[in-house]
Parts: structure tokens; C-alpha cells; sequence
């Protein structure tokens, strides 16, 4: 149950970056691209979580990913502050 | 330290829902609404999972709440792209 769900977790977010990005490629809209790389990063995140509880439960992992959760949300507002100017 | 970046986290998604939020009220796209949306779940789950036990979140049944928030995400993105009658503001 809890591998199906933490699995599941990064292919939705991998299916988010790879759709973003595609559709950047398309529109080349800027904000686009960001939200990309924020899902990827995200996706990154998603993938820690069960190293972190499936793979590895003796490490912890949770501080790789606090700081790859900020580092995708700071990625996308970075975006949203540069795209408003 | 820990709950000082979850915090963070915190704030900047529902910083991010409030941005595409102002996108929505502007161009009334329902694209940004789901985004807005998202990340308002996003932004509230991290500050649960923070509160309760540190971002450790003990149950995977949390990440149920994710799975939501990403399928937002996707819907919008499928919705915008399916049918090609609007054009993007």
C-alpha cells in the first residue's frame, strides 16, 4: 500500500514535469518552464521519500527533502516574481 | 532546523497559490485556478505533516493528499492541451 502510494507520488509528479515541459516547448510561455523545473525538483523530492521509507529506512532522509521541497517552490516563485516585472 | 525549512516550504506554496490565484482573477483561465489550487493543498498539507511530527509524516495515507494536489496539476495541463478552442492570455 504504502510503496503503491509513494510510487505513484513520483510518476504523477514526473508525468507533471515532463507534460510542463512539453508544453513549454510548444509555447515557449516562460512560466511554464519554471513550473517544469519546480516538478522536476519535486519529482526529486518524491523519489527521497521512499529512499527514504522503503529503501533505506536506517538513513534519514528527511533533510534532503525539506531543502528539495524549498528548492522546487523557490524555483517556481523565482518564475512568478520574474515573469510579473 | 527542520521546521524551519518545512515552514518555508510552507509559505512559499500557498505564496505560489496566491500568484496564480491574481493570474486566475485576471485572465479568468481556469488553468491557474487549478495551479492556485494545488498548491493551496500543497502548501497545507506540508503545514499538517509540520505540526504533527516534524514533516516526518508517520502514515502514507498523507501522501494521498499529494497524489490530489499532482492530479490538479495534470488535469489543468489536460485540459488546456485536449481541446484547442481558447487561447492561452
Amino acid at each position: 500500500m504504502a510503496v503503491t502510494i509513494y510510487i505513484l507520488c513520483i510518476l504523477t509528479s514526473l508525468a507533471c514535469t515532463w507534460l510542463l515541459f512539453g508544453s513549454y516547448r510548444r509555447t515557449r510561455y516562460r512560466l511554464l518552464f519554471w513550473s517544469g523545473a519546480c516538478f522536476a525538483v519535486m519529482t526529486l523530492n518524491n523519489l527521497f521519500l521512499l529512499l527514504d521509507k522503503i529503501v533505506f529506512p536506517s538513513i534519514d532522509f528527511l533533510p534532503a527533502r525539506l531543502i528539495s521541497a524549498l528548492v522546487a517552490t523557490l524555483l517556481l516563485l523565482y518564475g512568478l516574481i520574474y515573469e510579473k516585472e | 532546523m527542520n521546521d524551519v525549512i518545512a515552514g518555508a516550504v510552507c509559505m512559499g506554496s500557498l505564496l505560489i497559490a496566491l500568484f496564480f490565484l491574481r493570474f486566475w482573477r485576471d485572465s479568468r483561465d481556469r488553468f491557474f485556478l487549478y495551479f492556485a489550487l494545488s498548491f493551496f493543498i500543497e502548501g497545507l498539507h506540508r503545514l499538517y505533516s509540520a505540526l504533527h511530527d516534524a514533516g516526518g509524516e508517520d502514515s502514507p495515507l498523507h501522501y494521498l493528499i499529494r497524489l490530489l494536489a499532482y492530479g490538479l496539476i495534470l488535469w489543468a495541463i489536460l485540459e488546456k492541451n485536449l481541446p484547442r478552442e481558447r487561447d492561452r492570455k
